[in-house]
């Protein structure tokens, strides 16, 4: 117990904060915080050295999942890096001025950042909310380190793109 | 670097953003960011991106009831704890404190590191050549080998003639002390016996098995024996008797 207090109790808010942006909800949020810190808790002497709030994000992350595929059932999809959609093209052809007047409005990024697919949105999450370092990011999501960095370029190019999409319908 | 085209640079950037490049793909891209005006675009771009996530986007922390619920798991009703403890725990203070004194004065110590240190020593002993540092079947040759390697003199008999022949001896370090370590042997066996000063003047023999090994231990004139072999446990006590004065 003392042990979780000083290598999670730390990173307790950057858990809640990847676990609410991934299950959109307080309360599953709230659940799969505490699943974490239970299974944290339960394998706290597998934790040798190395990054403890990386360590805990991955508990974390791998629980948020869990609740998301059971809340999806059966419709639940993968996300993969190859599946080619025309953010790219898109994105040359906008002018910054119009994308700055939205990332003046948080309510619009916080809409843009829910419609991302979690694959996308927690990469995300993780470097600008909780500042990690590509290395981290790749331990958490379970990529080479490698994919973090095209990872997060494909998904600030889908942010982008639904910030601008939000231009459109209003 | 010829490859380095705008594709290249779409996805670089990012790192670029984030300082995660090394020195010289870093300066790869600067360069490119002030020769082409459509990367450079990009990059402004995913930097107010950047910013404006961070700055704006919700940054959702734990809830203090969550938190609470965490660091302290499976809290009982506070009123009863209290109650509780303000009327049992003087008394349940004391209780311990006497069983530990109790404990303190009625147990032997703790000697099983000891004891394991000795079996791990005994298994190293016979694992590579370092069984002896002086090999002898003489007291008279062993006996002044330890003189002036240990603050303490260990009692040297050879006893061929019981069908126990000293082998020889070599310094040991067991409990952060220098021992001294004689080698029997019995038949085929191997025993050990180490030698190590001790606070207490007398304890009775014990016996016990680790790992396979039979320990036989026991104390007299302010040193510790610990004996340690394959040999068969009766036949090990037999030769404790011999040692003891």
């Amino acid at each position: 117990m003392k042990r979780f207090e000083e290598l999670f109790a730390p990173h307790l808010d950057a858990a809640y904060n990847l676990a609410r942006w991934l299950t959109g909800n307080d309360s599953a949020a709230h659940d799969v915080v505490q699943e974490s810190a239970l299974r944290a808790l339960r394998f706290a002497h597998r934790f040798v050295d190395g990054n403890a709030k990386a360590w805990f994000l991955t508990i974390v992350r791998n629980e948020s999942y869990t609740w998301l595929k059971a809340s999806a059932g059966r419709h639940w999809v993968a996300f993969d890096d190859e599946s080619d959609e025309n953010e790219a093209a898109m994105s040359h052809s906008q002018t910054p001025e119009l994308l700055a007047i939205h990332t003046e409005n948080a309510a619009l990024i916080q809409q843009a950042l829910c419609a991302l697919p979690p694959a996308f949105r927690e990469v995300i999450i993780l470097k600008e909310l909780e500042d990690l370092a590509y290395k981290d990011i790749a331990l958490v999501v379970d990529v080479p380190i490698g994919t973090v960095m095209s990872r997060l370029a494909r998904a600030r190019a889908m942010l982008k793109l639904e910030l601008l999409k939000s231009h459109a319908h209003e | 670097m010829n490859e380095f085209d705008c594709t290249v640079c779409q996805t670089l950037v990012h790192g670029y953003l984030d300082k995660e490049l090394d020195p010289e793909t870093a300066a790869n891209v600067a360069g490119h960011l002030a020769e082409c005006a459509a990367c450079a675009r990009l990059h402004d771009q995913a930097q107010l991106l950047k910013v404006s996530v961070r700055h704006k986007a919700p940054y959702y922390a734990a809830p203090a009831s969550l938190v609470a619920r965490v660091t302290t798991p499976e809290a009982p009703a506070p009123g009863a704890l209290e109650r509780w403890r303000k009327w049992f725990a003087p008394a349940f203070s004391a209780a311990a404190l006497a069983l530990a004194m109790v404990l303190y004065v009625a147990t032997p110590g703790s000697e099983q590191p000891l004891m394991d240190e000795a079996v791990s020593s005994h298994v190293r002993s016979l694992m590579g050549e370092h069984l002896n540092d002086v090999v002898s079947s003489d007291r008279h040759t062993v006996k002044p080998w330890f003189t002036g390697k240990l603050d303490f003199s260990p009692p040297v008999f050879d006893y061929s003639a019981q069908g126990f022949p000293l082998l020889g001896g070599r310094l040991d370090y067991l409990q952060h002390q220098t021992t001294a370590a004689l080698s029997y042997g019995r038949a085929k066996h191997i025993i050990n016996v180490f030698i190590l000063p001790a606070p207490e003047a007398d304890k009775p023999r014990q016996s016990q098995t680790i790992r396979g090994f039979n320990v036989v231990s026991w104390q007299a004139n302010h040193m510790r024996f610990v004996m340690v072999s394959d040999l068969e446990k009766g036949e090990l006590e037999a030769f404790s008797e011999l040692l003891k004065p």
